[in-house]
């Protein structure tokens, strides 16, 4: 008996949802314009550690390099031949993208040469190399 | 309506990456080796990891104070750094992390045989 007079009184008052509205459209605008599509590379790097490694906001296309000579990019493994037209496609979608390879520790700085030329030749001209920070991060 | 915008809100939240890459800023030479570009400082790394600077090997916690050395001589030379194909990687990033806490921010990198 108690709560089917509960559930009665609650029908009778019933929530402004009008306020909560306009508080989940903002934050839903604020989402929209921060995401900024990171086209992650998809496998897990022992990156070199550098102090004055800085903070880039607009690199989004990352590549990684795996110590066995693996090239990974958009969570796949690509061969070398593939990154030139990968980021052709990726330069045509987001022309302002810029891209960091991400290279092991261990990995030749041959295939990483390789893979700059790549990416430069698929037009896009700022190429940064990803470390670790020193305090770990 | 509000289903469907809390829907939006939920995959923005969920797809939303806050991390930033850390990274640090190299130009492309096509130099190869011993085809010393004037204007520049020269660090070549070996295979083995070696690194040499102004004609002798250095360790890379001297390459720092050889660059401040040498940019003080030279101030608007640039550091161009030609490691070997087989030399890894994170020797280059340790070594162009030096040269610009040395004070050299135009770094360039070339790959020799």
């Amino acid at each position: 008996m108690p709560s089917k007079r509960h559930s009665e009184e609650s029908g009778e008052t019933g929530i402004d949802l009008a306020p909560m509205l306009d508080f989940v459209l903002n934050l839903l605008i604020f989402f929209i314009i921060t995401t900024s599509f990171v086209k992650a590379a998809g496998v897990e790097v022992r990156r070199a550690d550098a102090e004055t490694a800085a903070h880039r906001d607009d690199g989004n296309i990352l590549i990684a390099i795996r110590p066995n000579g693996e090239i990974w990019m958009d969570r796949q493994q690509v061969d070398l031949r593939e990154v030139r037209g990968q980021i052709e496609r990726l330069h045509v979608e987001r022309p302002d993208d810029t891209v960091v390879i991400v290279a092991d520790k261990a990995s030749k700085t041959g295939l990483l040469a390789s893979v700059m030329d790549a990416v430069r030749s698929g037009g896009i001209q700022e190429v940064a190399l990803g470390a670790a920070g020193s305090s770990g991060e | 309506m509000l289903d469907f915008v809390l829907n939006l809100l939920i995959f923005f939240i969920i797809t939303a990456v806050f991390t930033k890459e850390l990274a640090l800023e190299v130009q492309r030479s096509g130099a190869v080796a011993g085809q010393k570009e004037s204007g520049s400082i020269m660090i070549s790394i070996s295979a083995e990891g070696e690194i040499t600077l102004d004609n002798r090997l250095v360790d890379v916690r001297a390459v720092r104070a050889n660059v401040e050395r040498l940019h003080a001589l030279k101030p608007n030379y640039g550091v161009m750094v030609v490691a070997n194909q087989n030399a890894q990687t994170g020797v280059l990033v340790q070594v162009a992390d030096q040269v610009r806490q040395g004070g050299v921010e135009n770094i360039s990198f070339g790959t020799s045989e």
